[in-house]
């Protein structure tokens, strides 16, 4: 069976995400080269991982949205937490309805399970859900190619 | 003129070419220059004073909107009955309306023509969405609606407006009421953010109970279907098959069944090895576990990026094509190599189409011969990575002989 992941559209999605997260490892790699704190590092790569994805796919998919939504929710959090401590947290924190309390589950455990997975699956329906699911599927296929021959490339040189 | 510079202002979105041409189609093409002359005079005297409201607009809508145009009655009935000798009125109405901005559409009998019916705008309040939104129906082109959708978004916050066009046309048609939330709520499903999502969540609950046309309506304006159909009929009719219930709501629950089972079935085929599962609540099961190992599998590499030291001077550009020839490499080796790489695996329990796509500090793969290389390359050069996933990946070695 072909890899179904070779039409053009998912590797257009591939090489934008390529180039994005080669820019962001590149900054990281400079800024904080490996001898550094693992845990440092790994946490900021899997958020460069999630952010240029969702970058790459843009604002078309609900899930995108939400990634993009929650990172820059969390810049101006760690901002304003540099700036001043407390209104301006609790602002945010208020001022920014993560949808749970939307949810609109018609009862089946999986499904609630699966809105949990995709980022932004709490306030849509469960037709859109799953439309959401496949291309994030895709995308997330597509992420975990690129990274493998990002991790290749940088280990064999 | 005032009015064109009020025009621009409002239409300044992304899709607004098609309205911003309406005001020059409008002047060019319809026969009644006399009226429309009269008409963009008409649209200054918007900001007056509401002088009355017209019985006409007794459903409910905001009397200041509707009273702004007291003055321009007869203006405007005149123009628009003579648009509406033919049958496809909603075009010229939508051009008519869009390039004046002051209609008034005046056809109390008729309960299609009257979920036409357009607010006023008097730019900086609430009502030039309602217009739009009213013409949002699925009488309407969906080209056009989309259009004038979109100019309307950036004008206002949607979703009051589309709750005041709601309230709006409740004395009217039903139908029309239930078709123009549905096919608003269709187009700008795309376009705005979460609250369309919640709004079209409420609308498509709402509509599992309401009656069979509505969903109909739905259909239509998926289908793309445009307003040449009567002015009553502005629907398909979904056909029950024999021995079905021919009942609005098994209707409307057959529609979004058979939605839900054409995502589920895109679903099957993405996810590796599902071929065989019938049932909806084994699918997910196995769709959640794929979302989940593919996450896993991302915090996996990340964890062995951060370890990992690259060289500081490597080219993006160089690593960009042996990351795409890579991933040629990785889907060869999925569909070819198979067990030898699962040992070692962390994720055992995942078909095998993941797992080798996952090599970690696997070895290089040695497969296949240089020439098959060669032509992967010259097709990637060419047409932008659209080749035959049947080539290998050389390994390293390979690789440092073919670039450049």
């Amino acid at each position: 069976m072909k890899n179904p992941t070779t039409n053009p559209s998912s590797s257009m999605i591939r090489t934008r995400f390529a180039v994005r997260f080669l820019h962001a490892m590149k900054k990281l790699n400079k800024k904080t080269p490996a001898p550094s704190p693992y845990r440092r590092r790994f946490h900021t790569i899997r958020a460069a991982a999630c952010a240029s994805m969702a970058c790459a796919v843009g604002p078309r998919k609900a899930w995108s949205r939400a990634i993009l939504k929650k990172i820059r929710a969390r810049t101006l959090h760690h901002y304003l937490i540099n700036k001043s401590r407390n209104q301006q947290m609790m602002m945010i924190k208020r001022g920014n309805p993560r949808d749970e309390e939307l949810a609109v589950g018609f009862g089946y455990g999986e499904e609630d399970d699966l809105r949990g997975l995709v980022p932004g699956g709490e306030g849509m329906g469960f037709c859109r859900l799953l439309s959401e699911t496949a291309h994030y599927i895709k995308c997330l296929r597509a992420q975990v190619q690129v990274m493998t021959n990002v991790l290749d490339h940088y280990s064999s040189t | 003129m005032g009015s064109e510079e009020m025009g621009d202002r409002v239409f300044q979105h992304r899709n607004s070419s098609n309205i911003l041409n309406c005001p020059s189609s409008v002047m060019a093409t319809t026969s009644i220059s006399d009226n429309v002359a009269g008409m963009s005079i008409c649209s200054e005297s918007m900001f007056k004073p509401p002088n009355g409201i017209d019985p006409f607009y007794s459903s409910g809508w905001d009397p200041v909107i509707s009273g702004d145009q007291s003055g321009n009655f007869g203006n405007s009935s005149m123009v628009l009955q003579n648009e509406f000798t033919n049958p496809n009125y909603p075009v010229l109405l939508e051009n008519q309306t869009m390039g004046s901005s002051s209609h008034l559409v005046h056809f109390p009998s008729d309960s299609g023509l009257v979920g036409m019916v357009p607010k006023i705008p008097s730019f900086g309040s609430g009502s030039f969405s309602d217009i739009v939104s009213s013409f949002g129906h699925s009488n309407f082109p969906q080209n056009n609606g989309a259009g004038v959708q979109n100019a309307v978004k950036n004008v206002e916050d949607p979703q009051d407006h589309r709750q005041d066009s709601e309230n709006g046309v409740l004395g009217a048609s039903p139908n029309g009421k239930r078709k123009r939330k549905n096919v608003e709520v269709e187009k700008q499903k795309d376009q705005t953010g979460d609250t369309v999502e919640l709004q079209k969540e409420y609308d498509e609950k709402k509509n599992v109970g309401s009656n069979s046309r509505g969903r109909q309506a739905v259909k239509e304006a998926k289908d793309n279907s445009s307003g040449a159909e009567a002015s009553k009929e502005n629907y398909i009719h979904v056909r029950a098959k024999r021995g079905q219930a021919t009942n609005s709501h098994s209707l409307a629950e057959r529609v979004r069944r058979e939605r839900i089972s054409e995502r589920m079935r895109l679903l099957q085929e993405l996810v590796p090895g599902c071929n065989k599962i019938t049932g909806k609540a084994v699918m997910l099961d196995e769709i959640i576990n794929y979302v989940q190992s593919l996450q896993q599998q991302v915090e996996f590499l990340s964890m062995k990026l951060a370890t990992v030291n690259p060289e500081l001077n490597v080219d993006i550009e160089r690593l960009l094509s042996k990351d795409i020839l890579h991933s040629r490499g990785s889907n060869a080796t999925a569909l070819g190599i198979g067990p030898g790489l699962n040992s070692s695996h962390p994720f055992q329990g995942l078909p095998q189409g993941t797992l080798n796509a996952f090599p970690g500090t696997a070895p290089p793969f040695h497969s296949l011969p240089q020439n098959l290389w060669n032509n992967e390359l010259q097709n990637i050069l060419q047409n932008g990575f659209d080749s035959s996933p049947s080539v290998g990946s050389l390994g390293p070695n390979g690789l440092s002989k073919m670039e450049l």
